[in-house]
């Protein structure tokens, strides 16, 4: 696939994902801090995020599974992943976690069950795209291409 | 690539800032947001050594501080470092958006309240008075 193919197909999936609502400005925010001296800053940010968030819904998974959930305890780990998330603009994430956090209030086993395998779900999914996203991007690059940049008005 | 959504300013002065967040990828990106401006930073991942490190002397002109913090909390790290006389800036940068919440860290000390993510549109103001 020649260079300029390449770049419109990111150009397109990059666009899909806003439509889609996986990502939101804030992800655009963070390609902008990108530059010369910082050539991979959004891969390290972004893989930052995946372990961060891993081990966040494993601690989620491990305070549900108790016979006495400390709620609060649950409700600190999911404000954690909504900020993290909110930060890197991983806008289905965060909105999963905000639901979440009004059951850990209500202290709702059965909601907050079902709120985690939502959050798991989000998560799994916007890291499949972005991880999508960064190998064209690296495709391109090591075409001997430049990454396009995104408008915001689409 | 150039930056061309980052509002672009000068700042004649040095500042510093101290990022108080325990979730890595927020205080990584908030510092190299601060960073970008041309701010020297540091970053702690809890309320204790956020107020060991005031404490020990070191100042800082603008302080941003998560709520929900290990060890330390962030409201009462917040009141901690009020009480020692600090009178710099300080950012209360949290994912927690309630009013109630809101109150009690603009109690606590933090001058004002940001929820997350903190962005140029909250922050480039803030430098540009700091720089005088």
């Amino acid at each position: 696939m020649e260079v300029g193919q390449m770049q419109r197909r990111l150009v397109d999936y990059t666009k899909s994902l806003f439509m889609e609502g996986f990502l939101d400005a804030q992800f655009l925010q963070l390609q902008q801090l990108q530059d010369e001296s910082n050539p991979d800053f959004v891969v390290e940010v972004v893989s930052l995020f995946f372990d961060d968030s891993e081990k966040l819904l494993n601690d989620l998974t491990m305070a549900l599974d108790q016979p006495n959930v400390d709620f609060k305890k649950v409700d600190a780990h999911v404000h954690q992943l909504k900020g993290s998330s909110s930060s890197i603009g991983a806008q289905r994430v965060k909105n999963a976690c905000i639901a979440f956090r009004s059951f850990c209030e209500e202290q709702n086993i059965d909601a907050t069950l079902r709120c985690l395998q939502q959050v798991k779900q989000e998560y799994y999914l916007v890291k499949n795209k972005l991880e999508t996203m960064l190998r064209l991007e690296q495709q391109i690059v090591a075409a001997g291409g430049s990454i396009p940049m995104i408008e915001l008005g689409f | 690539r150039k930056r061309q959504l980052l509002t672009e300013i000068v700042l004649r002065n040095r500042l510093t800032a101290l990022v108080v967040d325990a979730d890595t990828t927020c205080r990584v990106l908030e510092q190299l947001l601060l960073r970008s401006y041309g701010v020297q930073t540091q970053g702690v991942d809890n309320g204790r050594d956020a107020v060991t490190l005031i404490a020990s002397g070191v100042k800082f002109n603008l302080i941003i501080i998560d709520m929900i913090l290990p060890i330390l909390n962030g409201l009462e790290a917040t009141r901690q470092i009020r009480d020692m006389g600090v009178h710099c800036k300080m950012l209360g940068v949290t994912a927690c958006s309630g009013e109630s919440e809101r109150q009690a860290f603009l109690a606590a000390g933090v001058d004002v309240f940001i929820e997350k993510p903190l962005d140029p549109e909250h922050l480039v103001p803030i430098l540009r008075e700091l720089d005088g």
